[in-house]
C-alpha cells in the first residue's frame, strides 16, 4: 500500500493575497514533512476559476517547488487537463520532461479532461470533444518523450516534425495516470495500460466493482506508452489523532467543507447536453454518510464509509479495507478551506507515520519507505 | 462558503400560498420542455439568492418553456425562471417567476407546487429546423428566444434539476423541493440566442444573463411526485430541511 499526499489548494474566503500565499506555503510545509515521513506520492490537481475549491491553476510550478524541497517523494503531476485551448500537448510534455530531470526522476504524470463547465466554459472548450483530446494526448506524450522525430496529424492538433525536447530522467518515461470521476474511466485507464487515479470517494462496494473489473482489463491492454502502470490509487481524507471524537471533531468539518465547495462547481452536464459527459461528477453529493446510533469515529453522522479520519487503529481498519478490495494506494486530503490548523495537520500527518504506516510496509518497504525510479519495473537506465 | 444574501421578505413578497402537501403524484402528458442556460456575471450571484443556498460559480440562470397537452389542469403553456444553486450538496434552480397561459393552471401552479405564477401570452413554438420562444406580459416581450439547427441527442442527455419555490406552506415560508421526473422520447440540442430578457418581469433587476450556454428541447412526460421535502430559506440545508 501506497500513501500520498493530494492538494486542491484550496482557500477560503475572503479570497485575499495573504490567504492564496498562506495556503501554498502551508502546503509546501506539508510536502517537506511527507518527504522526511515517507510518504511516496505528492499530487497537485490542475483546476481553473474553481473559487475556494481549488486554486491550484499552475501545479507544475507548485510541484517545481516541491521537488527542490525534497528528495525522495514522488512528484505526482495530476492531473493535466488534456484539452488544447488549455494545454497544447507539446507544452505538456516539454513541462513534464524538465520537471522529472528537475526530480531525478520522480514525476507520476496524470491526465484529465476536467468536468466543470466553469472550467471548460472559461476557455470555449465544446465539452463533446475532451474525451477524445485526452485520448489524443495519452497517445502522442509517449511519443514525444521518446522519439526524437515527432509529428502529428490528429483531431485536437496537428504538427510537423520536431524533436520535443527535453526528454524526461526516466526512461521511457515517466509512469502515467488517468483521474477517474466518472464509473466506467477505470476502464479506459485499464484498455491503455494506464493508471487509475481516483479523485472522487466512492464507498467500498462500488470501489471495489470498479477495482475488479480495472485488474482484469489491464491484463489485456493495449499500452499508449513504454511503461504500464497497473495501481489503483484513491482519494481519500486524512485526520489522525489518538482521541477518535476529537478526530471526528475536527475531521468531519474539514470533510463537509471540501465536499460543500466542490458542489458550487457547475458541472458540464448541468450546462451543457452531450453525451461525453453522463454524470454530473459531483463529488460530494455522492458520498452518503452511513446511518447509526453507534459512538464510533467511522460511524459519524455526515461520515462516509472508508473516510480516513479517526484514531490510529480506526484508520488500521480502514485502510486495510481498502487494501482487500485491490486498492494500492491511496492519496490524502490533509486539509479543505484551511478548516484544520496548520500545526494539527503537521500533527495529524506525524502521528499517522508514526503508528499506521508502518503497519502496511513490507520489511523492504520499511528498509527503503520510498521506492526509487530504479525500481520501477520498466526503468532501464537513463542516459547520462 | 458563499451563500444567498438576499432579503427574505423581499424575495417573499409575491410568494405563492400551500395551504396543504398533495399526496398524489400529477403527471404532465405529451409535454415539449425547452431548457435555456446562461451565465450571470458575478456581481449579484449571492444577491439574489435567500441565505439558505449557494450559487454556482459562475451565476448560471436557466430558463425552462414548457407546452403540456395534458394534465389535470388541462393544456397550457409555462416559462419558468431559475437561478442555478445549491441547497446543501444538492444541484437545484431558485425560481423566481413562472408565467402561464392559463388562469386554471396558474391557480394550480400556485396552490399544489408554490410557484410564483402570473398570467402573460406565451408563444412556443418548434418545428424540424429550430425553436423559438416568446413571452408577452402587459404588452412588453418580456423574454425571447430564437433557435436553430436541432441536433439530436441521446434521451438521458439533457439535465434537469430540482426547482425550489419560495412559498408560505403549513410549515411557515420555505423553500419548497419540486423533483421533477422527466422521462423523453427525443431529444435536441439547439444552437441559441437570447433576444429579450426582462430583468424586472422575472423578480428580480439583479438578473444578468449576458451569454447563452446551451439551449434543449425534449418531448417527454413528467411526473411530480409528491413534495417530499422543504427547507427554511434563512438556514442552510443540511440543519435547515424538513421532511413533510
Amino acid at each position: 500500500m501506497k500513501f500520498g499526499i493530494f492538494f486542491e489548494l484550496s482557500t477560503p474566503r475572503p479570497l485575499t493575497r495573504r490567504n492564496e500565499w498562506q495556503v501554498y506555503h502551508n502546503g509546501l510545509e506539508q510536502c517537506r514533512l511527507a518527504d522526511e515521513l515517507g510518504f511516496d506520492h505528492v499530487w497537485a490537481v490542475e483546476h481553473h476559476f474553481l473559487e475556494e475549491y481549488s486554486h491550484c491553476s499552475s501545479p507544475e510550478v507548485f510541484l517545481s517547488a516541491v521537488a527542490a524541497q525534497t528528495r525522495r517523494i514522488r512528484i505526482g503531476h495530476g492531473a493535466v487537463v488534456c484539452v488544447p485551448e488549455m494545454n497544447h500537448p507539446v507544452r505538456v510534455a516539454e513541462r513534464a520532461a524538465a520537471l522529472d530531470i528537475i526530480s531525478n526522476g520522480r514525476l507520476e504524470v496524470g491526465t484529465a479532461r476536467s468536468s466543470t463547465w466553469t472550467e471548460l466554459g472559461g476557455f470555449q472548450v465544446n465539452p463533446d470533444d475532451t474525451k477524445k483530446t485526452w485520448d489524443e494526448f495519452c497517445r502522442v506524450l509517449p511519443k514525444m518523450w521518446t522519439q526524437e522525430e515527432f509529428e502529428w496529424q490528429g483531431k485536437g492538433f496537428s504538427m510537423p516534425s520536431r524533436n520535443v525536447l527535453p526528454k524526461p530522467y526516466q526512461n521511457p518515461h515517466p509512469p502515467m495516470w488517468v483521474t477517474v470521476t466518472t464509473p466506467g474511466t477505470e476502464l479506459d485507464a485499464a484498455d491503455r495500460g494506464l493508471g487509475c487515479l481516483g479523485v472522487s470517494a466512492a464507498g467500498y462496494e462500488e470501489q471495489e466493482r470498479r477495482t475488479k473489473e480495472y485488474h482484469r482489463r489491464i491484463q489485456l491492454c493495449d499500452p499508449v506508452g513504454g511503461v504500464i502502470n497497473d495501481q489503483v490509487h484513491t482519494m481519500n481524507f486524512l485526520y489522525c489523532d489518538e482521541d477518535y471524537r476529537k478526530a471526528r471533531d475536527i475531521g468531519v468539518p474539514m470533510v463537509n467543507a471540501f465536499n460543500v465547495a466542490n458542489t458550487h462547481l457547475y458541472w458540464t452536464r448541468e450546462a451543457y447536453p452531450t453525451r461525453a459527459y453522463q454524470t454530473l461528477g459531483n463529488a460530494g453529493a455522492g458520498m452518503k454518510a452511513k446511518k447509526t446510533a453507534v459512538d464510533d469515529p467511522s460511524l459519524a453522522k455526515g461520515l462516509p464509509e472508508g473516510v480516513g479520519v479517526g484514531d490510529p487503529e480506526h484508520l488500521i481498519n480502514t485502510i486495510k479495507k481498502w487494501e482487500e478490495i485491490g486498492v494500492t494506494g491511496i492519496n490524502f486530503l490533509l486539509n479543505a478551506m484551511e478548516m484544520v490548523p496548520q500545526e494539527q495537520v503537521l500533527a495529524s500527518m506525524k502521528l499517522f507515520a508514526k503508528e499506521v504506516m508502518p503497519r502496511f510496509r513490507s520489511k523492504e518497504d520499511l528498509a527503503a519507505p520510498v521506492y526509487t525510479p530504479t525500481s520501477l519495473p520498466a526503468f532501464v537506465g537513463a542516459e547520462k | 462558503m458563499i451563500v444567498g444574501s438576499a432579503n427574505i421578505e423581499t424575495l417573499a413578497e409575491d410568494a405563492a400560498t400551500i395551504e396543504s402537501f398533495g399526496t398524489s403524484e400529477i403527471v404532465f402528458e405529451d409535454v415539449v420542455c425547452f431548457q435555456m442556460t446562461m451565465e450571470m456575471r458575478n456581481q449579484a450571484r449571492e444577491a439574489v439568492l435567500p441565505k439558505g443556498l449557494h450559487p454556482t460559480v459562475p451565476a448560471t440562470l436557466s430558463m425552462q418553456a414548457w407546452e403540456i397537452s395534458r394534465s389535470p389542469f388541462g393544456e397550457f403553456k409555462m416559462v419558468v425562471c431559475r437561478i442555478g444553486c445549491r441547497s446543501g450538496v444538492r444541484a437545484r434552480g431558485y425560481s423566481t417567476r413562472v408565467y402561464t397561459n392559463s388562469q386554471i393552471a396558474a391557480t394550480a401552479l400556485k396552490q399544489q407546487f408554490g410557484f410564483s405564477a402570473q398570467l402573460a401570452e406565451i408563444d412556443f413554438r418548434h418545428s424540424f429546423d429550430g425553436t423559438d420562444v416568446k413571452v408577452i406580459f402587459e404588452s412588453r416581450v418580456i423574454f425571447e428566444a430564437a433557435c436553430l439547427d436541432p441536433e439530436p441527442m441521446n434521451n438521458s442527455d439533457v439535465q434537469y434539476t430540482g426547482t425550489l419555490n419560495l412559498a408560505h406552506t403549513p410549515n411557515g415560508l420555505r423553500l419548497v423541493q419540486l423533483e421533477a421526473h422527466h422521462v423523453a422520447s427525443q431529444v435536441e440540442r439547439l444552437s441559441s440566442r437570447l433576444l429579450n430578457f426582462d430583468s424586472e418581469a422575472w423578480g428580480n433587476s439583479l438578473l444578468d444573463p449576458y451569454t447563452v450556454v446551451s439551449a434543449s428541447l425534449a418531448y417527454e412526460t413528467v411526473t411530480f411526485p409528491p413534495v417530499r421535502f422543504v427547507c427554511k430559506p434563512d438556514e442552510l440545508a443540511f440543519s435547515g430541511t424538513e421532511a413533510v
